[in-house]
């Protein structure tokens, strides 16, 4: 089961088996630890200065601080309109909840995520030095540079520096 | 049970759009931009940020009668000054004006009504409020591509003068490949010109080798199917390059915000190691050797583009 758990986290598995084995993960808490822990391990690898701290565990917790939303009662004339009122509350209070947990989790997972976009791009290689001629030539003739007005030789200070070294 | 599903929907309709202050964004500003940038007096200083690297260097542009003079300087790392003006570039090396580059079109008009076009076709521009940079207020502006074959672009632009006092260009995920900034910068009133009458005199000095004898107008034969849409050819040149023995073709492509470069030369190096992508801030390089050819693309486009490009380069005879 572990091994197709870090099969599964490479991007590996074929979809029907992810399938299974992401339900899997779902009903036993066994299996979750493991998932959990995998992960745990795969963000100190990629990034040892932001240590898992149990985020979905305060996410919770947070959750649980949230005040309770009381609508006043209202008489049984206007049952109807009390449960538009209600639900509509309730499908507010909800958007708040997404929003608000958006806000919490996002400037601690993007990090992340955004690690991993690097981690897959192939473009990991600087461009060489040698290479720094088409770049200028490149520059010289980009119309998109005239879009910066004057300042279009930003790139080239750059370039040239490397030239010099 | 309709009507409390309608008036849900109602409901987060309100609030979905009281949440996101963007108003659709024309894109004349783009063209305030590049006259601002041609046509105002400033000096200042700015930062240029890719990848994990930081450079500032100072920026002086003035207007004169017979043109426009720009000086740039770093001001970390090795000392660089380059001067450009009337679209050639100087560096300025041990008190000397040395010529190193040639811009034939220089005084092209900044945006082509096509490329206008094109831009309009191909992104979505959105007002996303006023922020503050190098103490001026600016207005932001962000070009969401509508594939994923181009990065988006925003801006920040000064809201009384139009220069532009920040640029980024953002990746996948939003993420910023590079950017630049003013931290410091004066609009206009007293700006040192003292260096401009340098420029002249070295000009006039140097016996001026034929501005574009080592380039020239050429229709090469060479075509690239797999262009995003949007793209024209905006130059199709034969040049000399550092280095090179045999000249090579340079085809220049623009959408209007980014542009992409296909050089076509023999290829008589003797490395391996040719193919092969790198990439510096936004600016994605692909290399590849196609018969007896090395085909190389350079553009601040996605790596996928730059390989689509490359992938789809042929020759389809004169």
């Amino acid at each position: 089961m572990k091994q197709k758990i870090s099969v599964l986290m490479d991007g590996e598995l074929f979809e029907d088996e992810a399938d299974s084995l992401l339900g899997h993960i779902k009903r036993g808490s066994d299996v979750h630890n493991d998932w959990e822990i995998y992960h745990l391990i795969g963000d100190v690898l990629r990034q040892p200065e932001h240590i898992h701290c149990g985020l979905s565990d305060k996410v919770l917790e947070r959750m649980q601080d949230e005040p309770t939303v009381l609508a006043p009662r209202v008489r049984p004339l206007k049952q109807r309109m009390r449960t538009i009122a209600l639900s509509a509350a309730a499908s507010l209070s909800a958007v708040g909840v997404v929003a608000w947990m958006s806000l919490q989790i996002s400037p601690e997972v993007a990090p992340q995520l955004a690690m991993q976009q690097t981690a897959f791009r192939p473009a990991s290689m600087q461009i060489k030095a040698d290479s720094n001629d088409y770049l200028m030539a490149h520059q010289e003739f980009s119309p998109s540079a005239d879009m910066n007005g004057g300042t279009s030789y930003i790139r080239t200070v750059s370039y040239s520096k490397d030239a010099a070294q | 049970m309709r009507l409390q599903v309608v008036f849900c929907g109602l409901l987060l309709a309100v609030f979905a759009n009281s949440h996101a202050e963007e108003i659709p964004a024309s894109f004349d500003w783009l063209e305030v931009v590049a006259f601002a940038g041609h046509q105002t007096d400033y000096s200042g200083v700015y930062v240029y940020q890719y990848d994990n690297r930081v450079e500032t260097s100072s920026i002086v542009h003035v207007t004169q009668v017979n043109g426009e003079y720009e000086k740039l300087e770093s001001l970390d790392g090795p000392k660089r000054e380059i001067i450009s003006h009337d679209g050639k570039v100087w560096d300025y090396i041990n008190h000397k004006m040395v010529l190193v580059g040639n811009n034939v079109h220089s005084g092209f008009p900044s945006l082509l009504p096509e490329q206008l076009s094109s831009l309009k076709a191909n992104y979505k521009a959105r007002m996303l409020g006023v922020e503050r940079v190098a103490g001026y207020n600016a207005q932001v502006i962000l070009f969401q591509p509508h594939d994923n074959l181009r990065y988006s672009h925003k801006i920040w632009v000064h809201t009384d003068s139009g220069l532009l006092l920040k640029a980024a260009v953002l990746g996948d995920n939003n993420k910023v490949a590079e950017q630049y900034a003013f931290t410091q910068l004066q609009i206009g009133g007293k700006i040192d010109r003292s260096w401009v009458k340098e420029c002249d005199s070295a000009a006039q000095e140097k016996n001026m080798p034929d501005d574009h004898k080592d380039i020239k107008p050429i229709n090469s034969g060479w075509v690239a199917d797999m262009l995003p849409s949007g793209f024209k050819k905006t130059l199709e040149i034969e040049r000399q390059m550092h280095g090179r023995h045999a000249p090579v073709t340079q085809m220049v492509f623009s959408d209007g915000l980014s542009s992409i470069s296909i050089f076509i030369e023999p290829n008589d190096r003797d490395e391996d190691d040719e193919d092969g992508l790198s990439s510096r801030g936004a600016v994605n390089l692909y290399h590849k050797v196609l018969d007896k050819n090395l085909i190389t693309v350079v553009g601040e486009v996605p790596p996928r583009t730059v390989m689509q490009v490359l992938d789809s380069v042929r020759y389809n005879g004169k």
